[in-house]
Formats: C-alpha cells, sequence, structure tokens
C-alpha cells in the first residue's frame, strides 16, 4: 500500500477503516482495526474502526474512508479489507455463513450462501429458462481472466465439461458455481482529490456512489428473482456519478456465485429481464463485448475473502486505469468503472463509480 | 537447552454444545419476547403476528409492526400446509451440526401468504417439484425445545 505511493508513510494515515467480515468466528479476533494498525505501522489520531457488512466489508470502508477524506475530516485515509478463512474443519467456516442470514428463523434450516443462491438459480431457471451452461459460461470467463491475475486463488482455465461435471454442492449449483474460501488482504488510500497529485502521477478518482437495501429474513426481500435494491444503489450510483450507463467500460460486479453475475446484467439494464444467461453466449460481458465485466477473475476466479475482495477490486480498476495487468484482460482506454458488492440475501447492494481523470 | 521444560497438557475431549454454536432459538419468556409461537408450535399451531392496526401478517414473529410501528398485534394460524416455491439439497459444505444429517433438502415454502424458509424431510432433491404441496412438521430437540420443518406429502 505504501510502496508504491509517493510523500505518504503510514505516520500520514490519518483515519484506518478495516473491512472485516467475521474476524470473530473465523480467526477468534475482534478488535482487528488496530492489530492492522499495528501491523502497517498507523497511528490513526482521527478515526479508527473495523466496518462490517458481511461480503461488502471492503466496500463499507471505502465508503467511511472516502466520506472521512470528502468531510475534511482527515487528509489521508486507508480502506484496508482483511479476511482469514480457511479453517482446520471447513465445516465450521459454512457455520459460519448460516448466521449471515436471520440465524433464528433461516440460518436455523442450515440456510448457508450455496442453498440460497441455489434456490435464487433454481427460480431463475424455473421463471426465465436460463441454462446449467449459461451459468456454466461465467465460470468458464472469470476463470480465463483469472489466469493472468497473480493475485488469483484459481490459476487454471476451467472449461464448460469441468465445470458442469464438477462436485455438485447443492444443486443447481456444481462447485465451479461457487466462489471459493479464501485468505486475503488488500489496502488501498484515499486522499482529497486537489491533493492527489502530490502522491502520483495517475491518481483514480470517486465519483459516484449508490447503496442500497430491503430487507432480511427471506419473507421481507423484495423478489428473489430480481435484485431490486441493485436497480435502486444502480440508478443513484450513475445520478451521484453524473454518467449515462453506456460510458462504463468495466463493471466489477460480486459473482459469488454464477447465477449472481447472470442476474446482474439483468439488474444493471445490460440486457433485458430474464435475458442474463443469453448476454453471456454472445459474448457480451467479454473485454470486446459490450461491457468488459470481471477481467480481474471475478470472487469465482480470484477467491473471495470477504472483508478484502471489494478492495481487490478497486486495486485492480486502478491497475487497468494505468495500464499495469497483463494484455489479455486489458480494458484498453478505460475511463469509467463500476465496482459491485452484495451482502446477506442480496438484500444489499453496494456500488462505486471510479474514473481515470 | 537444557533450562527449558516441555511439558504435554490437555483439553477437554468433549464439551457441551456452546451457544454459539446452537442454531435453533432460545424459546422461553426471559430469551424472547415471541415466546407464544414456541408454546403454540408445541401444540401444533405454526402462527405468526399480525398487525391489528394496518392488518399485515408479519415474518418472522415481532413485538412491532414494521409496517405502521404499532404494537398491537395479534397471533394468527398459519395453517399446516404450504406450497414448495423453491429448494435444493445441501451435498455438500454442511455446516457443523448438521454434517452428519447430509444430504437433506431445504425449501422456501409459501404459507400463509409468507415465505418462509425451512428444513424439507421425507424427500430427496429429485422427489420434490416447484409448486408441490409440503405439510408441517415438528420436531423436537433433547431439552424440549421445539422447531418446524415441512416435509412431502404428494
Ligand atoms: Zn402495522
Amino acid at each position: 500500500m505504501f510502496d508504491n505511493v509517493d510523500n505518504v508513510s503510514p505516520k500520514d494515515v490519518e483515519a484506518l477503516l478495516v473491512g472485516a467480515a467475521q474476524p470473530e468466528r473465523f480467526a477468534f479476533q475482534v478488535h482487528v482495526a488496530p492489530m492492522v494498525a499495528e501491523h502497517l505501522g498507523i497511528t490513526p489520531r482521527k478515526v479508527i474502526a473495523t466496518t462490517e457488512l458481511m461480503c461488502a466489508s471492503g466496500q463499507a470502508a471505502i465508503r467511511y474512508a472516502w466520506t472521512c477524506v470528502a468531510s475534511g475530516l482527515a487528509d489521508v485515509a486507508a480502506a484496508v479489507g482483511v479476511e482469514k478463512m480457511y479453517m482446520p474443519n471447513m465445516a465450521e467456516a459454512q457455520t459460519n455463513m448460516t448466521c449471515v442470514l436471520d440465524r433464528e428463523w433461516d440460518g436455523v434450516n442450515a440456510m448457508s450462501a450455496p442453498p440460497f443462491f441455489a434456490m435464487t438459480a433454481q427460480r431463475h431457471m424455473h421463471e426465465f429458462g436460463t441454462t446449467k451452461e449459461q451459468m456454466a459460461l461465467v465460470s468458464v470467463k472469470n476463470h480465463h481472466y483469472s489466469t493472468m491475475n497473480p493475485l488469483a486463488q484459481f490459476q487454471k482455465e476451467v472449461t464448460m465439461e469441468r465445470a458442469l461435471q464438477s462436485p455438485m454442492v447443492s444443486p443447481p449449483l456444481n462447485l465451479f458455481d461457487c466462489s471459493g474460501i479464501t485468505d486475503g488482504a488488500a489496502g488501498v488510500l484515499l486522499v482529497p482529490a486537489e491533493d492527489a497529485k502530490k502522491y502520483t502521477d495517475t491518481p483514480m478518482h470517486i465519483i459516484g456512489s449508490g447503496q442500497a437495501n430491503i430487507g432480511n429474513a427471506i419473507n421481507n426481500l423484495a423478489s428473489i428473482t430480481e435484485w431490486v435494491p441493485l436497480k435502486m444503489a444502480y440508478k443513484e450510483a450513475l445520478r451521484t456519478a453524473k454518467i449515462s450507463a453506456d460510458e462504463i467500460d468495466i463493471a466489477e460486479l460480486h459473482d459469488c456465485f454464477t447465477i449472481s453475475e447472470l442476474m446482474e446484467y439483468e439488474a444493471l439494464d445490460f440486457c433485458k429481464k430474464g435475458h442474463g444467461g443469453k448476454f453471456i453466449e454472445n459474448g457480451e460481458p467479454y473485454i470486446g463485448g459490450k461491457i468488459a465485466v470481471n477481467p480481474r477473475g471475478g470472487l469465482l476466479g480470484c477467491g473471495h475473502p470477504l472483508g478484502a475482495t471489494a478492495i481487490l477490486q478497486t486495486i485492480d480498476v486502478l491497475q487497468q486505469f494505468r495500464g499495469e495487468v497483463p494484455e489479455g484482460r486489458h480494458v484498453k482506454g478505460a475511463e469509467k468503472a463500476i465496482t459491485h458488492n452484495l451482502s446477506g440475501a442480496a438484500n444489499v447492494h453496494s456500488l462505486m463509480v471510479y474514473a481515470r481523470r | 537447552m537444557g533450562n527449558v521444560e516441555f511439558e504435554k497438557i490437555k483439553r477437554p475431549e468433549n464439551i457441551k454444545l456452546p451457544y454459539m454454536l446452537d442454531f435453533y432459538p432460545l424459546e422461553d419468556e426471559k430469551n424472547t419476547q415471541v415466546s407464544q409461537f414456541f408454546t403454540n408450535l408445541k401444540k401444533g399451531r405454526l402462527t405468526t403476528t399480525k398487525c391489528k392496526e394496518c392488518n399485515k401478517s408479519l415474518w418472522p414473529p415481532r413485538i412491532v409492526c414494521p409496517h405502521c410501528l404499532s404494537d398491537k398485534l395479534e397471533w394468527i394460524d398459519l395453517g399446516t400446509e404450504g406450497e414448495l416455491y423453491a429448494f435444493t439439497e445441501t451435498r455438500l459444505g454442511a455446516p457443523l451440526g448438521f454434517v452428519e444429517d447430509a444430504p437433506f433438502c431445504i425449501g422456501m415454502i409459501r404459507i400463509g401468504g409468507l415465505l418462509i424458509s425451512a428444513r424439507v424431510d421425507g424427500a430427496k432433491y429429485d422427489d420434490l417439484q416447484i409448486g408441490e404441496k409440503v405439510g408441517l412438521k415438528i420436531v423436537e430437540l433433547e431439552d424440549g425445545r421445539v422447531f418446524y420443518r415441512f416435509r412431502k406429502i404428494g
């Protein structure tokens, strides 16, 4: 975080926000923000806190670091994301995913992430004719891009056959429909736009954001097959960024499961409702298609260290803008990008809009 | 290393299931203001609260209506038969405490105008269909607490 930024040291960081979803269950440790500060030699004197929003915890850190800087509270803020998810008994890690939904009424039924998204996929297949092959295409695409990302957990191509023949986790979801359980950490620095050139010739600008939530328990979601809060967050993100949808060159979307990315194409109006499967069949979310979706390799290819994921998406967008990514996954001339995270039962959606200039 | 002492220590081999790994809600009046739900469930009745002011049925059971913030709620019966809206089967990745049950089915069930998640017993994934009727089933834990599931009846 400090190695490739000039004129700034850990002691300059006034605000530190640490995105971590469940350190108390995955690593038996709370109060992780001071640990991060200690590791990095940061001594915050304006703001320090851990931010939890499950799979969007990293984006929560960015949003609060941004508000610290935008409000004038801090001149230099750091947003760091961390998650240590590997456990000796992986059933215990799955247990941690059952207290994300309402534990007493949904989690109690062993409703962790795979069953919830499996039922989402089943309904999408039932209502719109989406196929297993169309879902697998998301895994094939994102694993293809992750072969060109040295930070990715998965470095090998996944063929359609391999995806479809991988072990069934929770039908209709096979193993390659699911993102990995991953350890990871990443950090970014935020400063006021007018100060940015002090630190780098090639900063990236936050130009908009949107975030929305409807309900929590399954009964109170807006819909299972249409992510209404994502539509709301997207509208707000475009409004605050003062851009139109066709100006976006890169979309880093939250592909925790293959079905998620298909439903995101639809909610973001890349295609008509129910046509997410056809959209990828036609090659539209590849680089060179209608819009480059997850050229980083996505959560499917890179793994999903909960608190770190959003920070890693953000760093990749920055590297895309700077042309620091390998040729095969470089979106040339990209000027604007969105990063997206969903959390819980897809009842919360968080979006940031970034620009090269 | 003459001054260093090595000693093997022991930790308890069996620990009573800690609360943080107990999925089932605490049901008595000391722990929840919706203990009536569990009292009713013990008698075979699946119930929830309904708002007397705005008439909305609430799920999960509440003590204040989130629609109009009234606390004038009444208990209503949801019936004992629901319709399967969606379902899946946990084959891999079962949480600790449910590993021994796998594979098992989980569903979203339409009942009394609500959408409730629950385990679905008595069927494998391939035996079930969207839209089919499922019946209420009540399971009792070793300590007397109860919870609802559904079961294949067709
Ligand atoms: Zn009411």
